[in-house]
């Protein structure tokens, strides 16, 4: 406590006086004044601030028209009835604005329109309007489709089908894919372990291994065969074993594999645990519908972007 | 200090004991909360860490992260400081003993109810006011009491001035009673439900919710930490602060400013538009006043520059303004409507936030607490040089956090409104996911450099406590000599 107190003092280094007050002992204030520079950078953002008032909407007042100052800025767009309208600055009329001028954007729509107008078939073999697609399209499906197909579009065994091979569980027509888009699909096998007992279940196994050229036990897979045919599997996968389009079942005779995963399996004896798995257990399995979400062209692009991805 | 007192004395003229604990919970929940952010950063990195466990996903630890480090952290540290400069520098002890304490365990009860609700999934869903109904209810009564004892202590002052820190502290508890309250009116859904629902719905609601919140960054991570700086950096500098008059014309354009500004948050939303213009001017005209703090706190090592060579403290307090000075100039440029349709919703967001977080808000406390603790025992540090491993540390870290962010925020923002020949969007979201996962590791990585720095510094302070000398260690040497 040995400062003097409230005198104003002047610092030996900087010959700046102080306020006089101390605390705590030492604590001091110097009486310098506000720097020139940052008084005048303070004003300057001041200035800033209002004409940025003036030009912009900005404060809320009764007096005006619509409750607050408008500012000078304008925007114009054309209506949907077809008329210039010239507004005050705000951000809907901006994005209406920009929808209607932006030169990326005008070259889209462009693109989209001529696309809309084309038959499918001819869209996927025009060098330009199928570069097109594969562009647009990338953009919808990374952004609706990636997360469950994947972004190449491959999917994930067990549960989201592959689109890139060309082989279609619910048919791989255009139409067809459009209505799959549109509406969404349900799959369903029914589980098989409470009407099946695990022999039976592991005679199918080997039969629907057989099918694709797997090696199996031939007895067991002719046992599997009777039980494919009389327990219910061919009303689905029909007596041949290629499914059926209409309920979305599986063509077994083809090495593609979407539930069981035969293809990461390293023995033949996993392999039969795969099927196995999928025979007792059933599936569940459900897209949902994309109808209310994309809009007409986007699920065109989007069509056609699946055929040329998967070509 | 104290040179003319004895430990003894000091003890009785001052409550150091409730420094003390709110000053080693500082340490306790920035571990905490460091430790988690670090986690759910990997997570964003390696997401494999997730594991499958609902408490430990992102959506569930990242306001654990948030509320340890700025309410367990921060909160603490402040506490802690405020009542430390207070009771200094109105050379009063501290009023109300037993209501201190309630303080104390009001506070780090809140955060820890608060806390162990979010890992269940218990939340209001308002960022930064995370809390239900009833943690709100504490904390208003630990906040009212905090109030009380604060102007109780400054009114039986023994000094006739009121020093600037204390400015500083009565704003930010005012403001926080105010934003606190209003944010959080909610109706709980039963007597004895946990859930509530705000009184506030749609465009009103969002814009309460970012007046608390973006004043939650003005007042409780800025008013109240310059009230912290406004006393160590002249007292660690052994100089007078630069200026009287500079820090009054800032205190009060500060306060008056940040009112306004939290609807830039929202910017580009279904707000009106004036209320965009209105956040994105009083944000700039907010830069100078924020820079009023920056120019006086380091302009008061003026005759004493040398210190930033010798002494480490005074790196940390001085290198927590420069980051200060840096994220109060890039968040105006990025509250422009221009700037933030490139930056809202990108990692340059976050980057600014720990901008400001991590380089000002725990650089500024590791300084005061460094000058503080030693202090508080009545002792020195253990070791200088751990200081300035945990100033490396820490700083790499920091500038490693930014840059990683800036990288992965800007370069995602430039994505998604690149087009491509056709004018389609160029890219789909996730290939701005690809990209940023090289940025994204480099954050985690940076998070480690931070944790690893306080872990340091929570040695240091614990050898020094523990190594200190005790009454009986000099009586000891005084008999034998």
């Amino acid at each position: 406590m040995s400062e003097i107190k409230h005198e104003v003092t002047k610092d030996p280094i900087t010959g700046v006086e102080t306020t006089g007050h101390v605390w705590d002992d030492t604590l001091q204030e110097f009486n310098n004044p506000l720097p020139a520079w940052w008084l005048w950078a303070f004003y300057g953002t001041i200035i800033f601030s209002i004409i940025y008032w003036i030009i912009y909407p900005s404060w809320p007042t009764g007096l005006a028209e619509r409750g607050f100052l408008t500012g000078l800025s304008t925007i114009e767009f054309t209506s949907d009835k077809g008329e210039k309208v010239t507004t005050h600055w705000n951000t809907r009329a901006l994005l209406a604005q920009e929808m209607q001028n932006d030169e990326n954007e005008l070259k889209r729509q462009k693109m989209v329109k001529e696309v809309a107008a084309t038959p499918l078939a001819d869209v996927v073999k025009d060098p330009t309007k199928s570069a097109f697609v594969l562009a647009y399209g990338k953009g919808i499906f990374g952004d609706y489709c990636a997360a469950c197909h994947q972004s190449g579009g491959q999917g994930v065994i067990g549960n989201f089908p592959n689109l890139v091979d060309d082989s279609w569980l619910w048919g791989g027509d255009p139409a067809d894919i459009e209505t799959t888009i549109r509406k969404g699909r349900k799959g369903h096998m029914p589980a098989h372990k409470g009407t099946l007992s695990d022999e039976q279940i592991t005679a199918a196994a080997n039969y629907v291994l057989s099918l694709s050229g797997e090696k199996v036990d031939p007895e067991l897979a002719a046992k599997g065969k009777e039980i494919f045919n009389t327990k219910g599997c061919s009303g689905c996968h029909t007596p041949a074993a290629t499914g059926m389009k209409a309920l979305g079942s599986a063509n077994l005779t083809d090495k593609i594999w979407t539930q069981a995963n035969v293809p990461g399996a390293d023995s033949p004896e996993a392999k039969i645990e795969a099927v196995k798995k999928i025979i007792a257990g059933g599936i569940d399995r459900e897209m949902p519908a994309w109808e209310s979400r994309l809009s007409n062209d986007e699920i065109k692009v989007l069509v056609a972007y699946l055929k040329l991805l998967s070509q | 200090m104290a040179h003319s007192t004895t430990a003894g004395s000091i003890e009785e003229q001052y409550n150091y004991d409730i420094v003390k604990k709110f000053a080693i919970m500082a340490l306790f929940w920035g571990i905490a909360g460091m430790t988690a952010g670090t986690y759910i950063a990997s997570e964003l990195a390696w997401p494999f860490l997730n594991f499958d466990i609902a408490q430990i996903t992102f959506g569930r630890l990242r306001p654990l992260h948030t509320s340890g480090v700025i309410f367990g952290f921060g909160g603490n540290a402040l506490f802690a400081t405020s009542y430390y400069i207070v009771q200094r520098t109105c050379q009063t002890r501290l009023w109300g003993t037993g209501l201190a304490n309630f303080t104390f365990w009001g506070w780090n009860l809140a955060i820890t109810i608060a806390g162990i609700g979010y890992l269940m999934g218990v939340t209001q869903g308002r960022e930064y006011a995370e809390p239900e109904w009833y943690v709100d209810l504490l904390i208003a009564v630990t906040w009212v009491i905090y109030f009380l004892i604060y102007t109780m202590t400054l009114l039986k002052r023994n000094q006739p001035h009121i020093y600037v820190a204390n400015w500083f502290f009565m704003s930010f508890i005012l403001a926080v009673a105010l934003l606190h309250i209003f944010n959080n009116l909610a109706v709980p859904v039963s007597f004895f439900g946990i859930k509530s629902y705000s009184l506030f719905s749609g465009a009103q609601d969002a814009m309460t919710q970012w007046w608390y919140g973006h004043n939650a960054v003005g007042f409780f991570l800025t008013a109240a930490f310059l009230g912290m700086m406004y006393y160590f950096v002249p007292k660690q500098a052994g100089r007078p602060v630069y200026s009287y008059r500079l820090s009054i014309i800032h205190f009060w354009a500060l306060s008056f400013m940040y009112m306004w500004v939290g609807t830039h948050h929202l910017h580009w939303t279904a707000i009106p538009d004036w209320t965009s213009t209105l956040a994105a001017t009083f944000s700039i005209m907010l830069l100078m006043p924020s820079w009023g703090g920056m120019i006086n706190g380091i302009m008061t090592l003026s005759g004493a520059w040398d210190k930033l060579r010798s002494d480490p403290i005074m790196m940390f307090l001085i290198t927590s303004l420069s980051f200060y000075g840096m994220s109060t100039f890039e968040g105006p440029m990025m509250s422009l409507k221009s700037v933030n349709a490139l930056s809202h919703y990108t990692d340059w967001t976050v980057g600014h936030v720990h901008s400001g977080a991590l380089g000002w808000v725990a650089m500024v406390t590791f300084g005061s607490l460094y000058h503080m603790m030693p202090r508080l025992w009545n002792t020195t540090i253990y070791s200088l040089k751990l200081i300035y491993v945990h100033f490396f540390l820490a700083t790499i870290g920091i500038l490693l956090y930014i840059t990683a962010l800036w990288v992965s925020g800007i370069g995602q923002g430039l994505m998604l409104r690149a087009f491509d020949e056709y004018g389609n969007l160029a890219y789909s979201f996730i290939e701005t996911v690809v990209f940023m996962h090289g940025p994204l590791v480099a954050r985690a990585v940076a998070g480690m450099f931070f944790v690893s720095g306080i872990l340091v510094m929570t040695y240091n302070i614990w050898m020094t406590v523990a190594k200190r000398e005790t009454a009986s260690d000099v009586a000891t040497a005084a008999a034998k000599a």
